[in-house]
């Protein structure tokens, strides 16, 4: 007996409780990867229920359907063109009228639908009552009210779910005012031959609000209509003074204030609550900069004491297994090879990416499901803007002084494609514990400590600086924080996990191979005997231009594995640690320079990849490199010619 | 759809002390490259009409905290200069 199949679209706004709904529907069985072609995360997962094989789709957390970002018009589309058979909208019930601004665009898409009335607990506590059936009741819509962090009311949602999807049941007609009504009917009125695959009447709104996407639609089939609509909505326009788009939005957040009002009774006026008190203490003037610097901090050490555990722990296990290896694959140059390049490359994968991450994930979504994200942006907003960015980014900045590739990964948290790529060039031009090996291991200890941090404090020169080149060179929108500020929860830690887990082994499907790839490369040239020679074609740069000695060519390869490993393959190479009898105090430099911005390491660039694909990553790469031979020369030139000054 | 009281002028929302209330008269932009971002604003509920509350200002010129149909908004400071509002003063 075969079982019958059913799509399931899980939609609504961000911080509603989406995601607690759809690790609990999944549990394990749920698969993360991107959108086609597009960086947004798509999250599948399948269950079973009731003679039934369910696929839900959890579409990113947005606050409308109309075009401001990917995410929005992936949805949108996901909704109108894949036709999901039903799609439960996940409601705060504590922002009711926000929540129901967005039903209504549902809505107008026809497809069958329910509306989970999440955090019913919440809105009770805020004194807000909810008169559940009046509200399915107006929408033709089944509302259940749901509390998704204990698993209330989510069986009679999917039983609800299962329900509208095989009746097709279509939600009511949303109503405007008379005179929308009018101009909308007469855009309707003129298509001939409809044929797209949304909704004529969707379709009528959409054109007379101006949206570019649908409008881009219409024209290749019915040109004459966007003139209609043109003509329709200049009547409104005159009437009411503010422009379409301007219009229909207010109309429908009117809609949706007026159902809220009719449905929602505030009981009792609400008094300030321990999560409005935190939220007092973190965005206070003084005391919020404190609270964030000890909330920052904690997370770093965790992140770095609970990282460096890990890999020793794994590194002392895999390097134990080596006598075993190679008694087995028996030595000599295949076994070498195989030792050197392949498992090599695995211990590295899995001791200096994998650790990080782990404990970096946990942390980052503690965060962000408390709710505490909003508030550090909330504060670093100003700071953020010089450098062309928004609040939110202060965090992978942070976290990139530990690892960039935890760092890259929490690029994610800003809104736009542009916002995520300058925040990840900036991040990866931050020095991490590797580079640190290197400040401190070679200026710090051979120049004097005040070296090394004049060294951070230029770097951060040169990131503020390329940070607002990046802004000013990549096209698109000026960027603004508009963020909601949702109220304190304690996160839901076993989502948390959930989300951590699926994320792992998304991550290290994409980057370990790549890792190994370089490992094993590297390790080739090496045993064929070829270093020497990439020494020698190095020369020009590494010792014409930057002055350094030529064995720095190989050692700045091998730090492309691991930045600390340039220091030490140097150390190598040369045959001593104590590099003042190797290198001047200007070599120092100008090799730490080099290291500090050349290239992202190989797992840094393997994590762009898997945010920003190929071509973004390649380009970042090369520009990196560049730069920091460029940089390394001149530096090399002006302190050469200083010291001879003085 | 607007109530026009005399003597009521209107100012961008930054103009607004901490804890005062405005009513949104109009969200100034271009249909240049800003016009994604008024659009985002009245998506989260910022329309013509709509009341709005200053809860505070983040330090060093950041953005203002803001209550808008129930829930709590953080505006960047170039966007809520282009916000204009009628205040409501409290006597």
């Amino acid at each position: 007996m075969s079982e019958k199949k059913l799509v399931i679209a899980l939609a609504g706004n961000a911080n509603v409780g989406k995601s607690v709904i759809f690790n609990y529907l999944t549990g394990l069985h749920q698969h993360i990867g991107n959108w086609p072609g597009k960086t947004v995360e798509k999250a599948e997962g399948t269950l079973h229920f009731k003679g039934y094989r369910i696929d839900i789709i959890d579409l990113p957390g947005i606050y409308s359907l109309s075009t401001y970002s990917i995410e929005e018009s992936i949805s949108r589309r996901y909704i109108a063109v894949e036709k999901p058979d039903a799609v439960i909208n996940v409601v705060d019930a504590s922002i009711l009228e926000r929540n129901l601004f967005f039903t209504l665009q549902l809505m107008e898409l026809e497809t069958p639908m329910v509306i989970a009335l999440n955090q019913i607990d919440v809105a009770k506590k805020k004194g807000i009552e909810i008169d559940v059936e009046k509200l399915s009741e107006i929408l033709g819509v089944p509302v259940i009210p749901t509390v998704a962090i204990k698993g209330i009311g989510i069986f009679k949602l999917l039983d609800k779910a299962v329900e509208v999807a095989g009746k097709k049941t279509r939600p009511k007609k949303v109503e405007y005012g008379e005179d929308f009504e009018n101009a909308i009917r007469k855009i309707e009125e003129s298509f001939i031959d409809y044929d797209l695959p949304y909704p004529r009447r969707y379709v009528a709104i959409k054109i007379l609000e101006r949206d570019k996407e649908i409008e881009e639609e219409v024209i290749q089939k019915n040109p004459g209509i966007i003139s209609i609509a043109k003509e329709v909505g200049k009547k409104l326009e005159e009437k009411y003074g503010h422009s379409c788009p301007t219009l229909i939005t207010s109309e429908r957040y009117r809609i949706a204030g007026c159902i809220a009002r009719e449905v929602q009774k505030i009981i009792s006026p609400p008094r300030p609550t321990l999560a409005e008190k935190l939220h007092e203490v973190t965005t206070h003037k003084v005391l919020g900069y404190l609270v964030m610097g000890i909330i920052l901090l904690s997370m770093f050490f965790f992140v770095f004491a609970f990282g460096n555990l890990l890999s020793e722990t794994l590194s002392n296990l895999l390097y134990g297994l080596k006598p075993f290896l190679t008694f087995i694959l028996e030595t000599g140059f295949l076994g070498e090879l195989f030792w050197g390049g392949i498992v090599e490359g695995l211990i590295a994968g899995a001791t200096i990416a994998l650790p990080y991450v782990i404990p970096f994930y946990i942390a980052l979504y503690i965060l962000e499901d408390s709710g505490y994200v909003s508030r550090v942006a909330f504060l670093m907003d100003n700071a953020m803007h010089k450098m062309g960015l928004h609040g939110k980014a202060f965090i992978p900045l942070i976290l990139g002084y530990g690892c960039n590739v935890p760092a890259c990964l929490g690029c994610r948290i800003m809104e736009t494609q542009r916002e995520r790529l300058i925040a990840a060039f900036a991040t990866t031009l931050i020095p991490c514990a590797a580079r640190t090996v290197i400040i401190l291991g070679l200026v710090g200890r051979f120049i004097g400590i005040q070296w090394a941090l004049v060294l951070y404090v230029f770097n951060l020169i040169i990131i503020f600086l390329l940070g607002r080149l990046a802004f000013k060179a990549l096209p698109g929108e000026p960027t603004g924080l508009i963020m909601e500020m949702p109220d304190y929860r304690l996160p839901h830690l076993k989502t948390v996990l959930k989300q951590t887990w699926f994320r792992l082994a998304e991550f290290l499907k994409i980057a370990l191979p790549l890792i190994i790839v370089a490992t094993f490369t590297v390790k080739l040239f090496e045993e064929a005997g070829l270093l020497e020679a990439v020494n020698t074609v190095l020369s020009p740069v590494t010792v014409r231009w930057l002055g350094l000695p030529e064995a720095v060519g190989v050692s700045l390869i091998f730090g492309v594995l691991r930045k600390e490993l340039a220091l030490i393959m140097l150390a190598n190479l040369l045959g001593t640690t104590d590099f003042s009898y190797v290198l001047t105090p200007i070599q120092m430099v100008v090799f730490t320079i080099v290291s500090m911005f050349y290239i992202p390491c190989i797992a840094t660039i393997a994590t762009c990849v898997k945010e920003f694909g190929w071509k973004k990553s390649f380009f970042l790469t090369v520009f990196e490199i560049l730069f920091a031979l460029a940089l390394g020369g001149i530096v090399f030139r002006v302190l050469s010619i200083l010291v001879n000054l003085f | 759809m607007s109530i026009e009281e005399p003597g009521k002028k209107e100012v961008p929302l930054t103009n607004l002390k901490d804890g005062e209330s405005g009513i949104v008269v109009s969200v100034k932009s271009g249909y240049g490259r800003a016009w994604g971002l008024k659009k985002r604003l009245m998506d989260m509920g910022i329309t013509p009409g709509t009341k709005i509350t200053v809860v505070k200002t983040a330090p060093f010129h950041g953005p203002l905290e803001v209550i808008v149909r129930g829930y709590r908004l953080a505006i960047g400071r170039g966007m809520a200069e282009k916000i204009f509002v009628k205040v409501e003063r409290v006597e």
